[in-house]
């Protein structure tokens, strides 16, 4: 679904059923194996990476950024993904990472705002929008969303703490 | 060679989810979305966009975006905006809701492992906020 493969007409004679399923059908798999494509060699890169020092020395320079989020430095390779791809070139990056459920979330929530930055620009900038301004925009509120998603994050778990505090006691 | 295999079961793992996860969700869409209920939900929908500086032109493009992303949405987008002339200011407030929430299925399906009700919370009440605030900033000409 990151390509715009089925390009649909507003008004048109609707289709029976049997037929909707089908078309359905191809383009679910034809969207997907767009996705694996990119996905597959992206999730073998980085399995591998993992067992170099590559990745790790990627980590450090980039830890101090990602650390504002919450993220490890490695999430980094991810987000440079998503920016210039999509969510599932993301993904296949993250998967080997082992993050815990907060840092896979941050970064659900981050690259959902700012992903395939370049195609979906360009998308914006056809329909007489200010593509690049909203590009930029997306990647600001990314950013701001990440520091809101860490602060409630961090709220929950000690309230959460504190009720389980408190449950004990009375 | 042990690290590679294990590294390609793991990217066929992957796929294998994605597959599970894109494919009903589109067959669903093309089976569900030529019910009038559709058409009809510009109606309820109309006031709330009011609040965002948004008018009914632009409620098919934005739902459209919402539940299905730019990229995959972008033919209904490019064609409707166009169709009903929609105002530059328009476009951008439309633009800007999007650019922060969009494609809210399809992205808290595939972020598995994470919290996908905190991602929508937080896109949703941020992207009503931002277009509020952008829609009392730049005033309708």
């Amino acid at each position: 679904m990151s390509e715009p493969g089925t390009r649909v007409a507003a008004e048109e004679s609707i289709p029976d059923i049997p037929t909707r399923i089908r078309t359905g059908l191809s383009a679910g798999f034809s969207t997907s194996l767009k996705i694996i494509k990119v996905s597959v060699p992206l999730y073998v890169a980085v399995t591998l990476l993992k067992g170099t020092p590559v990745l790790d020395l990627l980590g450090k320079v980039f830890a101090p950024v990602m650390g504002i989020f919450g993220l490890p430095g490695e999430a980094a390779f991810a987000f440079v993904a998503a920016f210039l791809l999509n969510l599932y070139a993301a993904i296949a990056v993250i998967a080997p990472l082992h993050l815990t459920p907060f840092q896979v979330t941050q970064c659900g929530l981050m690259m959902g705002i700012a992903h395939n930055l370049v195609v979906e620009g360009g998308v914006l900038s056809t329909t007489g929008a200010r593509g690049g301004v909203l590009t930029l925009c997306r990647i600001v509120i990314a950013c701001v969303a990440g520091l809101l998603l860490r602060g409630l994050w961090s709220l929950w778990e000690v309230a959460s703490s504190w009720a389980m505090a408190l449950s004990g006691l009375s | 060679m042990d690290a590679l295999l294990s590294a390609l079961l793991g990217a066929l793992q992957l796929s294998a989810k994605l597959i599970l996860i894109i494919v009903p969700l589109v067959t669903l869409f093309e089976v569900l979305r030529y019910l009038p209920v559709f058409r009809r939900a510009g109606n309820v929908v109309e006031p709330m966009m009011r609040g965002v500086g948004l008018t009914r032109d632009a409620a098919v493009p934005l739902f459209t975006g919402i539940f299905l992303g730019i990229a995959y949405g972008a033919g209904i987008i490019i064609r409707v905006a166009q169709q009903k002339g929609l105002p530059a200011r328009e476009l951008f407030l439309m633009g800007l809701f999007l650019a922060t929430c969009h494609s809210v299925v399809e992205d808290i399906l595939i972020v598995i492992g994470g919290n996908g009700l905190a991602i929508l919370f937080v896109r949703l009440g941020l992207a009503v906020f931002l277009t509020g605030l952008m829609a009392r900033v730049w005033k309708p000409a």
